[in-house]
């Protein structure tokens, strides 16, 4: 079922275009990787879905309600939480819930429940001042979290924190998954091939590439042949693209990937031309293009 | 609760664990109590320490009481304006700088809540620093000068605080406006002395004026009377802090939070 539908959304910051007139629609109850480059508007348009920032132009149909205040279903993680720093972690929690029309009962109890299941328990009573960067993520979680929103929205939830508190965030979201649909930005394409269901790529304000995860893949999939070199053999790698196979070389240092349109007369041709040319080569390798590959193509183009 | 209950909760234990609620009332209080204190120990201080010839006779009039309070509300007008603006310029753009705003905006609190609470948080610790502080002068008062009649020196302290929520809304005005919190402070101070100068100065044109709750009040304590045009200054005052009150939600609702 459909949870949301966006349409037309613009953002328009005097004359800069953030968001050049999006459409997609997220599913409820799927895990959403919201991709892209550096200022291609990922930050605004989850802010423009979450209800924090007023869309130029467009609309938003959270389950058939149109222009309402949708801050009631909607649990946000921006991308540098910010917190009051005198507070301790639970009285944080206990007064968003309550914002969020808890009552203080319930919000209480729910802030237990939610420091339990992010690992906070121990500083519960400790200022938030005091907390390290992977605990406030974590906190900052449990906050989006705290009224049982229908959509959770998380503004590159992983991006700052070091491989262990970003493994420990992965792992939650993977639990979180279960029980509400997420909607989330990142530029670490690894994570979002590990634990979403679709993906939508954004360039430059508008949208490259939705769907689902694997049949985006599928679609997108090209054979590739990765070739490394004992040192740098440019010439021969620009002479390349004489041969009809070869669709696209990417030349990194020692390392070339090569998008190939035949493979089985590809990597033969190619081979013997290593080999009868004498080049110095160390490894070479057929593989699939990945997420990264698709991602550099789009925001390339 | 709703959520401006929570949000006023929130402004009040932030100012008991940062002691605003301990510091802005004592240094009212400071300021309330010196000026008695001085009046009634001036012809000692000045004698030990004036350095006046031999012989010389003294004759200082002491003040009357209620001219020791007047002279304790213009201290108030001064020092105690600038402690206000000082401890309030961040109220929001301090918060909005922090991103903690944003935090709280995500959540389903209406705008005006959040500037309300943050104005009724701002007015409770300025009338409580007022009233304790001005009470300690009137004590002091009574006890070294002379005594004013009380009724006389609460009505005089409900008209001044008039002025001072006016400059308090004035200072969230602008703290909702701009970001740093220098010139927040530079414009509400400027603002605010410009207005008192320009009524004292063209005081025939400036009957409406805020800052001639300060006249009034000195008034209210030498005669017991209000003067006339009091009721307009009031109403014109209350219309602009309400209308400060608006612009700042409205301004509050265009910013960009979490940037």
């Amino acid at each position: 079922m459909e949870l949301f539908k966006a349409s037309n959304l613009v953002k328009k910051y005097g004359k800069m275009n953030a968001v050049k007139g999006i459409s997609f629609h997220v599913e409820e109850g799927r895990c959403v990787a919201l991709l892209g480059p550096n200022g291609a508007g990922k930050t605004t348009t989850l802010k423009m879905l979450s209800g924090l920032l007023e869309p130029t132009s467009g609309t938003i149909d959270f389950k058939g309600e149109v222009g309402k205040d949708l801050r009631q279903f909607i649990g946000y993680l921006p991308q540098y939480p910010a917190f009051y720093n005198w507070m301790s972690g639970k009285e944080f929690l206990v007064f968003v819930g309550q914002l969020a029309k808890l009552k203080r009962k319930e919000a209480e109890k729910r802030s237990e429940e939610l420091l339990e299941r992010v690992g906070l328990m121990n500083a519960k009573k400790r200022k938030i001042g005091g907390f390290s960067g992977g605990m406030k993520q974590r906190l900052g979680l449990a906050q989006a979290l705290i009224h049982r929103p229908k959509l959770l929205i998380l503004d590159e939830p992983v991006s700052a924190l070091d491989p262990l508190g970003r493994r420990e965030v992965l792992n939650m979201m993977k639990e979180i998954k279960k029980e509400t649909t997420i909607l989330f930005s990142t530029h670490v394409l690894h994570d979002a091939e590990e634990i979403s269901d679709d993906i939508l790529i954004m360039h430059a304000g508008e949208i490259a590439i939705s769907g689902r995860l694997e049949s985006v893949m599928e679609e997108y999939r090209q054979p590739i042949l990765q070739i490394e070199f004992e040192s740098q053999v440019d010439d021969w790698l620009e002479s390349l693209v004489k041969f009809s196979f070869v669709s696209e070389v990417n030349i990194q240092g020692n390392k070339t990937s090569i998008v190939l349109r035949d493979i089985v007369n590809g990597k033969q041709t190619l081979l013997k031309e290593i080999v009868d040319k004498k080049l110095p080569i160390r490894k070479f390798e057929i593989s699939q293009t990945t997420l990264e590959d698709l991602f550099m193509k789009v925001v390339k183009a | 609760m709703t959520q401006w209950t929570v949000l006023y909760r929130k402004e009040m234990m932030e100012m008991v664990r940062n002691y605003k609620i301990l510091w802005i009332p004592i240094v009212f209080i400071l300021l309330g109590v010196m000026q008695p204190v001085s009046a009634y120990y001036m012809p000692e201080i000045l004698d030990t320490f004036g350095g006046l010839p031999e012989g010389t006779i003294l004759e200082m009039p002491t003040p009357t009481g209620a001219e020791v309070l007047m002279q304790v509300l213009s201290n108030y007008g001064m020092l105690g304006v600038l402690i206000l603006v000082l401890s309030a310029m961040g109220v929001v753009s301090s918060e909005r700088q922090s991103g903690v705003a944003g935090m709280v905006m995500i959540k389903p609190v209406p705008y005006s809540s959040y500037i309300l609470s943050k104005w009724a948080g701002l007015i409770t610790i300025t009338l409580i620093s007022l009233f304790i502080g001005y009470l300690a002068s009137w004590y002091y008062t009574s006890l070294l000068i002379e005594t004013v009649a009380f009724d006389r020196t609460l009505q005089s302290a409900v008209i001044y605080s008039i002025w001072l929520v006016f400059v308090i809304t004035l200072t969230l005005f602008f703290s909702t406006l701009m970001k740093g919190n220098g010139s927040i402070t530079f414009i509400t101070i400027l603002v605010v002395f410009a207005i008192s100068a320009i009524t004292t100065i063209l005081e025939k044109y400036m009957k409406w004026s805020p800052a001639t709750m300060t006249k009034h009040s000195g008034q209210v304590l030498l005669s017991r009377e209000l003067a006339t045009n009091f009721w307009l200054a009031f109403i014109i005052t209350m219309a602009i802090i309400i209308v400060l009150l608006l612009s700042s939600i409205q301004i509050f609702k265009q910013k960009e939070l979490l940037e």
